[in-house]
């Protein structure tokens, strides 16, 4: 399999199925491991960087853990393919931005990703489409019991996994959950719920994880401790505030559609008109556009558009999947005549 | 106002002593100040008020700051200044500034997660490993590097068994 194998499709999680997936877009899990004997990758020289990566890369396929999965050595690979891998969420920014050995394997459905010498030495993370944390779970830990079988992981009793850096030591655990927002955006409630959010020791970020900006009403939800709770109990912590968040949010929407339906269909419906016609598009807008749209279909307005269109259209609109697409380097006008013509095919169909 | 004790230069430095019910007023230049034999308090320098405030700030940076770990060379300064460590080491050699900041960050500084299997197969080496690592902190700490590296060879030694037995 080949990068450029992935550009027609899309990752299993943007299915838009699953519990609660017309708000909970995805579940997702990782792990942060390192291996005992090798120090963290900021303080390894090159020598030791290029055996961690082999090392590693070995025991992963090794490991048994997917029939197809495939191994990309990122030094090797052009930047429009590292920007391709992060908009998939294959990889993390840090990891395409890095500096020597390093690489991801993943399976064709792109559930499951392993990132070798990220920010730590092993980075396990699974997707799951719509709200199965505990199933996103299951399947991480099983992962993690192979690789554990082939690797001696740097581990103590007291500070359990050990860390490059000290806000994931512990479990190594970070789960999210991505949610689509708009209601909450619109009538301006989103701080509120997210006020509340972080008192229980969970973080709030934009689509690609730290620093980065909220765009299209996606959000990330999280949990910033790492040491002094399991697993599972970081997991029921999530799992106990995305129901009262989806449940605000649905609220919003009944309130909007009960107190301005005009207003409300009027935007959506100008957003899907946008999205049909329009010859070009910014990429902060069309995340704004897809997001109503997306709106609509939830609420029965717009019909003859899939979810899985919707989703994927999110990610397959970005700079990295456009430039795969055409397969030459774009600049952002020449992006944006792309992204508008792109959109109107897909539909059309 | 001039200088009491010198009579050339400004007179910068004003203390107001008590002694029982008297009270007495002296101007003085601060090379006066500070040559004068008092048992005035001196005035601190830059380098004193830094470390009072780093004291006050971090009070473990004072006292970690000659340490740094024999296995991959990082000192406890250069943690504190980029926020990552080393190698899996630095946890056991900078315990002590670590465990405040763990508790700050995650409120807790015991793991209650997921226990890697091969770890209760081999808790009994891992006392040991435990023992010896001690021992390096305290090598460490009394900058005993000799002693450091053997007791390190041996904790590598210990712990790459594991790697082979699987």
């Amino acid at each position: 399999m080949k990068i450029s194998d992935l550009a027609d499709n899309t990752g299993e999680w943007l299915r838009g199925t699953g519990p609660e997936s017309d708000i909970v877009i995805s579940s997702r899990i990782r792990l942060a491991r390192n291996v005992a004997r090798f120090p963290f990758l900021s303080r390894a020289n090159l020598k030791q960087k290029k055996e961690l990566e082999e090392v590693v890369r070995d025991r992963i396929k090794e490991s048994d853990i997917a029939h197809d999965l495939c191994y990309v050595n990122l030094s090797e690979v052009s930047p429009i393919d590292r920007l391709f891998l992060v908009e998939r969420h294959l990889i993390s920014r840090e990891h395409a931005g890095g500096e020597g050995e390093r690489g991801v394997a993943f399976g064709k459905s792109e559930t499951i990703s392993l990132m070798v010498n990220e920010e730590d030495h092993l980075r396990i993370q699974v997707i799951r489409s719509g709200f199965e944390l505990k199933e996103a779970w299951k399947t991480i830990d099983e992962v993690d019991n192979k690789l554990e079988k082939k690797l001696c992981y740097a581990y103590s009793s007291r500070f359990g996994y050990l860390t490059a850096c000290p806000t994931n030591v512990g479990t190594g655990m970070r789960a999210s959950v991505m949610l689509h927002l708009p209601a909450l955006g619109m009538t301006h409630h989103i701080e509120k719920v997210f006020n509340a959010v972080m008192k229980l020791g969970l973080v709030v970020r934009g689509l690609y994880g730290e620093g980065t900006q909220v765009s299209g009403d996606l959000y990330q939800i999280s949990n910033q401790f790492t040491l002094g709770k399991s697993e599972q109990e970081i997991i029921e912590i999530i799992e106990g505030v995305i129901p009262r968040i989806t449940s605000y949010e649905r609220m919003a929407r009944k309130a909007l559609v009960s107190e301005s339906r005009e207003q409300l269909e009027d935007r959506i419906w100008r957003s899907y008109g946008m999205l049909k016609a329009a010859r070009l598009i910014t990429s902060e807008e069309i995340m704004h556009l897809l997001s109503q749209v997306r709106m609509g279909v939830n609420l029965g307005i717009i019909n003859d558009i899939e979810m899985k269109t919707l989703n994927e259209l999110f990610i397959l609109t970005l700079p990295g999947h456009l430039q795969k697409l055409e397969g030459r380097e774009l600049d952002s006008t020449q992006r944006n005549v792309i992204r508008a013509a792109y959109v109107r095919k897909r539909l059309e169909k | 106002m001039k200088c009491e004790s010198c009579n050339k230069k400004h007179a910068t430095v004003h203390l107001t002593e008590i002694v029982g019910n008297t009270k007495k007023e002296r101007h003085l230049c601060e090379e006066c100040a500070q040559s004068v034999n008092t048992h005035l308090t001196k005035i601190p320098s830059p380098t004193e008020i830094l470390t009072s405030l780093i004291n006050q700030v971090a009070p473990e940076i004072n006292e970690m700051s000659k340490i740094a770990c024999p296995v991959c060379g990082l000192s406890y300064l250069d943690f504190r200044t980029s926020g990552r460590l080393g190698c899996p080491m630095d946890y056991t050699i900078f315990r002590k500034g670590l465990t405040p900041i763990l508790e700050k960050m995650h409120g807790s500084t015991q793991h209650v997660g997921k226990v890697p299997s091969r770890a209760g197969k081999e808790l009994i080496k891992k006392n040991e490993l435990m023992q010896l690592r001690n021992e390096l902190n305290k090598a460490v700490e009394k900058e005993d590097y000799e002693k450091a590296a053997e007791l390190r060879d041996k904790i590598y030694e210990l712990s790459g068994a594991s790697d082979e037995n699987q």
